[in-house]
């Protein structure tokens, strides 16, 4: 029976308790693999087999280089909801909230761990992919450096906004408690409905599905933003309000509802 | 020290399922109580109650003075083993309980303290996916056990457990309590609890239906019975006859109900009556409990029924 004030919950003990939860799960390491692995693959493919005069020039060199973020989209959006709704699939979750039965510190710790990983795999994936796909650019339209206008700070916006994704992805898992559910909302709500909305007659709607997440990363991936898309200001911003808002949402509902 | 008061779980609105109903109880340190019922009693709703994961529609219970969630340091106050698995699959044993160690700071010796106790050690590198419901039973109790807490809450912990893994709960529970720990098990085998537990709750359909120690319900249930082998079986029926004591004859054997071996062994001895048997037997304790709980789903049984 151990002196209890030594051993209190404390935010940063939770904190170390769910990067080593993160760190200890094959699912991770094969995630964020893959993340780095399909950024590479997709950028130097698409980067070497790149014949200047077609319909690409229009593209944004930072986008076409990343266009493995779709991948990294999916990939990173279910680690998120596998670290919130796989806890309550293996029942993880009772001894997770019996050991921090406030509850709250382990949404919150979850959030950032889970966004740090995130952040630094897919901006060094960036950082390593976009210099290694521009040996295969020089001389083309999509020539460009990393100290280029815009460059630098989309690959490191794409990065933040990939990171956000996984934590709203980890909120849709902490209120949907499931996988398969949560990652279909992931993908029907972020990705599909945002298609589909532009379809109704309103500018109003047309407004708001550039600003859902799936749009809001593209916007986030552009050195020059395009005229019609918002800045990398509000893109961001979407993106924060969008990952915040669920994020209170599932904190709402995880002290309110049993485990 | 462990408290229910007016504890009521209900589920789905007004007409709902009532789990748990108006339960009111205490359990002592010092002693294993056994927290019995058939399955579908309120045993585990109960049990995440007193753990917070589950919320009381009314009433509440405490551990300590206080309600889990308010202590500071849960898991050194309350060690819970819950019936369903609660650990992911894809982690080792080891890097499962340092993940729960984290949350306290309690040390690595820790972790592997608890592993050797319940036998762990060896395939503590293992991932839990390919654990025998025993190994996984050993890994809940070692979870349990981490921050070294005063109060133990076990579900069906000998569920899964072979022969002997089953005796080595039964010395670990006992040992637990001789230590001043308060230790609260539930199970629906009432054999089981008559060996491990000193005290016994008893509920059926969320309700309380005994609270007394397990000497008195194996009396009071008239369960306990002897069976006496004589040459002169009618001399000694005669001899024993007395109110409460029940005597069946079956093929050649006595089966006494209501009075002791020792008042059985005495009287013989001291008419002559040669014995060539005497067996105290308490095997049908289980049924003495399956019906106290079945008279639980006609009526309202108010506290101490079992009397």
């Amino acid at each position: 029976m151990t002196a209890t004030g030594l051993h209190r919950v404390t935010p940063a003990r939770v904190l170390r308790s769910e990067w080593h939860k993160l760190t200890t799960l094959r699912s991770t390491w094969i995630g964020l693999g893959l993340t780095v692995v399909l950024t590479l693959g997709t950028g130097l493919l698409v980067a070497a087999s790149y014949e200047g005069g077609g319909g690409d020039d229009d593209i944004d060199t930072v986008l076409m280089i990343l266009l493995g973020m779709q991948f990294t989209y999916v990939v990173l959006g279910t680690l998120g909801v596998l670290t919130t709704a796989g806890e309550h699939s293996t029942g993880q979750i009772r001894a997770t909230m019996t050991a921090v039965p406030r509850r709250l510190p382990v949404l919150w710790s979850k959030a950032a761990v889970l966004a740090c990983a995130g952040f630094l795999t897919v901006l060094t994936a960036n950082f390593v992919t976009f210099p290694l796909a521009q040996t295969f650019l020089t001389d083309t339209a999509h020539a460009a450096s990393l100290t280029d206008p815009g460059v630098a700070r989309a690959l490191v916006t794409n990065a933040a906004g990939l990171a956000l994704l996984g934590v709203l992805a980890l909120a849709l898992g902490s209120m949907l408690r499931s996988v398969p559910t949560g990652i279909g909302a992931l993908i029907g709500l972020t990705m599909i409905l945002p298609e589909l909305l532009p379809l109704l007659p309103y500018d109003v709607v047309d407004d708001a599905a550039r600003h859902f997440p799936a749009k809001a990363v593209e916007a986030l991936t552009h050195a020059t933003p395009q005229p019609g898309m918002p800045t990398p200001g509000a893109a961001l911003l979407s993106m924060t309000l969008w990952t915040a808002g669920s994020l209170a949402l599932a904190a709402l509902l995880l002290r309110r509802r049993d485990v | 020290m462990m408290t229910a008061q007016h504890l009521t779980k209900r589920y789905g609105g007004r007409n709902g399922k009532t789990a748990v109903d108006d339960l009111t109880f205490t359990v002592r340190p010092g002693t294993v109580t056994g927290f019995l019922g058939p399955n579908g009693a309120g045993k585990s709703t109960t049990m995440r109650m007193i753990l917070g994961l589950d919320a009381p529609t009314s009433g509440n219970v405490t551990v300590g003075g206080r309600s889990y969630a308010a202590h500071p340091a849960p898991l050194t106050e309350v060690g819970a083993l819950l019936e369903a698995r609660s650990v992911h699959p894809g982690r080792t044993a080891r890097y499962h309980l340092r993940g729960l160690a984290l949350t306290h700071g309690l040390p690595k010796r820790r972790v592997d303290e608890v592993l050797d106790l319940t036998g762990l050690t060896q395939v503590a590198d293992r991932r839990v996916k390919g654990f025998s419901l025993g190994m996984g039973q050993r890994l809940g109790i070692a979870a349990a056990l981490l921050g070294d807490p005063a109060t133990l809450v076990l579900d069906e912990p000998v569920n899964g457990l072979d022969p002997e893994g089953v005796r080595w709960i039964r010395t670990l529970l006992k040992s637990l309590a001789a230590e001043g720990r308060t230790v609260l098990v539930s199970s629906h085998l009432m054999s089981e609890m008559a060996l491990t537990a000193d005290h016994l709750i008893v509920i059926g359909r969320g309700r309380l239906l005994a609270d007394t120690t397990v000497t008195d319900f194996v009396r009071d249930s008239g369960a306990a019975s002897v069976r006496v082998v004589t040459p002169d079986p009618d001399a000694l029926t005669v001899l024993l006859q007395a109110p409460g004591v029940a005597i069946t004859d079956t093929a050649g054997a006595l089966d006494i109900r209501g009075t002791t071996a020792e008042h059985i062994g005495r009287t013989a001895a001291a008419h002559g009556i040669p014995l060539y048997e005497l067996t105290p037997s308490t095997s049908s304790l289980e049924d003495a409990f399956m019906t106290l709980t079945h008279d639980a789903v006609e009526y309202t049984a108010p506290q101490g029924a079992a009397a």
